[in-house]
């Protein structure tokens, strides 16, 4: 499968800029490494700009300068795919709560 | 192999941010806007992105053209980023022209400086100790053992990376590639050439 690398993921300055430990992208669990897939994979499915999910991860950032990288990586995420009509808020909560059951049950 | 894979292996319940992504990861799959396997290749492909690909067109295109190659080795920085190269940790990058007279090698004796964006990930045996070391005591033996014989009368040129200043060989255009297109020469350069522990 061949991923077009976007020159405007990489180029993310300032806060915005992914962790990266001598040049290399750190990713400090798996799910890190999931939710950049996840990002890079809608806004190439949708036709959109980097721009778009960047925006909204400077505003999370902004809005919660202590959390996490990654952390706000994922509501930026959570916003961009229901601003894109990609998915809605209710049908995230209900997914949510099936993978939480799912894994309370193991 | 999937992250669901692994869960069997470890079962931890997720944690909020977890399920979160598993969630995204779920519906989107589901909606068919995420396809299987895409997330790994893209993990992959971001991993390796500004890999040597990026190092080798710059030395094609300065190997067929001489005026960028003027440009490269007077602002190695200002003319990789002509090729749309560049960002953190390659501000400053200075590129150091092999000739049949010298040959230029690239280390960080103390850690590992790497021009990442055209050069991508550093190997591991650029972390290591001994190459750190050794490169600098002994170029021409190491070198040696790397496979990059050279004749006594080249003299050999060792860089020390910093945050500053980040090296790159350009290596020596290999004889006979005359009507070779510059995507076909790209091909031609590994990482070890812009390195230098590798001749082409």
């Amino acid at each position: 499968m061949t991923v077009r690398v976007d020159a405007a993921v990489t180029a993310m300055t300032g806060p915005a800029a992914p962790p990266r430990r001598n040049g290399e992208l750190v990713f400090d669990a798996p799910w890190q490494g999931r939710a950049f897939g996840v990002a890079v994979g809608l806004v190439q499915r949708l036709g959109l700009e980097w721009k778009a999910f960047q925006q909204h991860l400077i505003a999370e950032i902004a809005a919660h300068p202590a959390a996490p990288y990654y952390d706000c990586w994922v509501a930026a995420l959570e916003r961009l795919a229901i601003e894109s009509c990609a998915a809605t808020a209710a049908e995230l909560e209900t997914v949510r709560q099936a993978v939480q059951a799912q894994s309370a049950r193991r | 192999m999937s992250a669901h894979d692994d869960d069997h292996h470890h079962p931890a319940p997720l944690s909020p941010v977890e399920v979160r992504v598993r969630a995204l990861e779920e519906l989107l799959t589901e909606k068919g806007l995420i396809q299987e396997g895409f997330i790994d290749a893209v993990v992959s492909a971001y991993e390796k992105d500004i890999g040597p690909m990026n190092g080798a067109r710059v030395v094609a295109r300065a190997w067929v053209d001489p005026a960028y190659k003027a440009r490269l080795l007077a602002d190695g920085t200002a003319a990789i980023a002509e090729l749309g190269f560049g960002g953190p940790e390659g501000e400053h990058i200075v590129v150091v022209e092999n000739t049949p007279a010298v040959h230029n090698v690239v280390v960080c004796t103390l850690c590992s400086c790497y021009p990442w964006p055209v050069l991508g990930l550093p190997p591991n045996w650029y972390k290591s100790p001994p190459y750190r070391a050794r490169i600098v005591r002994e170029p021409r033996v190491l070198l040696r053992e790397m496979g990059v014989d050279l004749p006594e009368n080249v003299e050999i040129r060792v860089w020390d990376s910093s945050a500053e200043i980040r090296y790159m060989v350009l290596p020596e255009r290999p004889a006979g590639i005359d009507g070779k297109s510059e995507a076909e020469l790209a091909a031609l350069v590994t990482r070890d050439a812009m390195i230098g522990t590798a001749r082409l």
